[in-house]
């Protein structure tokens, strides 16, 4: 009984996902091309690209992980509510910036940015490729996600493997049509639901399970001190350096991380983007909730360990709620996943369309390249998938340099767009080192090392090698002026009086 | 000369200093505020105080933009 219930409300909702990602681009069929699919033709208002970036930034990792860590270390988890809030007010100056630079040269993606910034079709391709060994760890991360929620929410009735392959497949059913238009309608229904669970699991767990909020806070300060403060219970190594310095990293890479760079280049005006950036720390709130409900979960099932662990929330959700009320929390964990795996295939395909197969005479027509994208798309969900099954260890392992990994690219991205000495030669030398460092230091289990964060230490070594390479090194010789080369703060050129000028949308490019 | 121009930006170094730099000062259980260790008080109100910051940051870039027309 329980198990139909739970899993008819799951069913509905799925359907409804895919059925709400395909009405996104009703009426808009076909035309547009690849900046339409990929960057919602960038006119995107205000709410839809807070609901978007919000999306993006909540993920399965915020209903499985962040419990799981709570449970098992406690404070250190909050570093994801530190540097989400440091990486929103960041973003307040990148966003915009970015967002100019790819509207002024019609760009849809980093990789396009920096083969646009170091006038090399190659480079772009190159960091494609890079990009998506980073990012395929995270596809498999939220379909794992979903598998274990789903498996656990349907008790038991739906087995692990179909879970994945229903993520997948739901995923694929709508971003493959309606690219970031439909990712954004999608969010809207789950960050309805993910508001309203969690903020109805931090009333009712701690009424269920204790005497209230007094009770339970009593009995959480008096008893398990060890998780209140860093670096946390259990010898964990998370203290306060790395604490500081992860989330320092974090925050600079979270900006130029391809999906909320997505979401960026989405906006329909550089001043959705300012007052996104307003708003958006707020939706941290909520993280605070599934990490106090991890210590919840320390009173009420004790003993979790391992993988375990990660289902501390849910453990409590199946145990005291009625099947429905399971089906619909599981949903919205399940959307958690949904989104940000739909915005990450996207992005896969947006820069395989825009800067690998582009390389190819034959694929160089807008028409084309939008397809290549879709089909790039469902290939990367595809591997993604038929890793989870066969290998699943091989990306766990890469998810761990992932984030690391990604923020290598910060002083080729960034430093590269507002500082024209940056050499091709140095921001290439730079984020070689740097990627080498932090597989160096992660795969030999130095990471933390010497209580730091292992990608701040690699960064350190990165930005030094781009600047000495840039600096001793040969210059480039390119001919094009700075304005069509850096970007420029939106904010900053009206002050000159120059409103963007020159070259139109898609002049310039190549 | 970004901050010169637009010396407002510096409000956008108040979450960092908040969440990153009192770091050794907030991490401490007590005093207990609302039954809430003080870590998670701190916390807290730094991430309802960083909107403000950058709300700051926006009004000073309006204001500056009003000016000039």
């Amino acid at each position: 009984m329980n198990t139909a219930v739970a899993t008819s409300v799951f069913g509905v909702f799925m359907v409804g996902t895919v059925v709400l990602g395909l009405l996104a681009v009703k009426g808009r069929g076909g035309q547009g091309g690849l900046a339409e699919w990929s960057v919602g033709g960038r006119s995107l208002g205000p709410v839809f690209i807070w609901v978007l970036m919000a999306g993006e930034g909540y993920t399965s990792f915020s209903y499985l992980g962040a419990a799981g860590w709570g449970y098992n270390f406690g404070a250190p988890v909050l570093y994801v509510v530190a540097y989400m809030s440091c990486g929103y007010a960041v973003g307040y100056v990148v966003g915009p910036l970015l967002w100019e630079y790819a509207r002024r040269h019609g760009l849809v993606s980093i990789s396009d940015m920096v083969a646009h910034r170091f006038g090399r079709p190659w480079l772009g391709a190159g960091i494609a490729v890079l990009v998506t060994v980073f990012l395929l760890p995270y596809i498999q991360l939220q379909i794992t996600g979903m598998g274990v929620v789903v498996s656990t929410i349907s008790y038991g009735a739906i087995s692990l493997n179909w879970a994945y392959f229903i993520g997948f497949a739901v995923t694929t059913g709508f971003v493959v049509v309606s690219g970031l238009r439909g990712s954004a309608w999608v969010s809207v229904l789950k960050d309805v639901l993910v508001i309203g669970t969690l903020a109805f699991l931090a009333v009712y767990v701690p009424l269920h399970y204790f005497d209230g909020y007094g009770d339970f806070l009593d009995r959480v300060v008096s008893e398990k001190r060890d998780w209140l403060t860093l670096p946390g219970h259990g010898g964990s190594p998370y203290g306060e350096a790395w604490f500081a310095t992860t989330s320092f990293l974090n925050a600079l890479t979270v900006v130029i991380f391809p999906t909320t760079v997505a979401g960026y280049l989405g906006a329909r005006d550089a001043d959705a983007l300012r007052r996104n950036a307003i708003w958006l720390p707020a939706y941290n709130v909520l993280l605070f909730v599934p990490m106090l409900l991890g210590l919840a979960a320390l009173f009420v099932v004790p003993g979790l360990t391992g993988a375990g662990s990660n289902l501390a929330l849910f453990e409590l959700v199946v145990d005291s709620l009625p099947a429905w009320a399971v089906g619909v929390i599981g949903v919205a964990a399940a959307l958690s996943s949904i989104v940000p795996m739909a915005v990450f295939m996207l992005v896969i395909g947006t820069m395989w369309g825009s800067s690998v197969l582009s390389l190819l005479p034959r694929w160089r027509s807008p028409a084309r390249q939008k397809l290549a994208s879709q089909g790039v798309v469902v290939a990367a969900g595809a591997l993604a998938l038929v890793l989870t099954y066969a290998t699943p260890n091989t990306l766990v392992r890469l998810s761990l340099i992932s984030y690391e990994g990604m923020a290598q690219l910060v002083p080729m991205l960034l430093l590269g767009l507002v500082w024209r000495r940056l050499t091709l030669a140095g921001a290439v030398s730079g984020l070689v080192v740097g990627v080498a460092v932090v597989c160096g230091l992660v795969f030999t289990d130095r990471d933390p090392v010497w209580g730091m964060n292992a990608g701040i230490v690699a960064l350190g070594v990165n930005l030094a090698v781009a600047l000495v390479v840039s600096g001793v090194g040969p210059g480039d010789r390119d001919p094009r002026p700075d304005g069509e080369v850096l970007a420029r703060d939106p904010a900053g050129t009206e002050e000159e009086g120059g409103a963007v000028s020159g070259a139109g949308p898609e002049a310039g490019r190549r | 000369m970004i901050i010169r121009r637009r010396p407002h930006l510096l409000w956008l170094l108040v979450p960092f200093v908040l969440y990153l730099g009192a770091l050794p000062f907030a991490n401490r259980v007590e005093p207990v505020v609302l039954g809430l260790p003080f870590l998670f008080v701190w916390l807290l109100a730094a991430t309802l105080l960083t909107p403000v910051a950058v709300w700051l940051t926006y009004r000073g870039d309006r204001k500056r933009r009003e000016g000039r027309v």
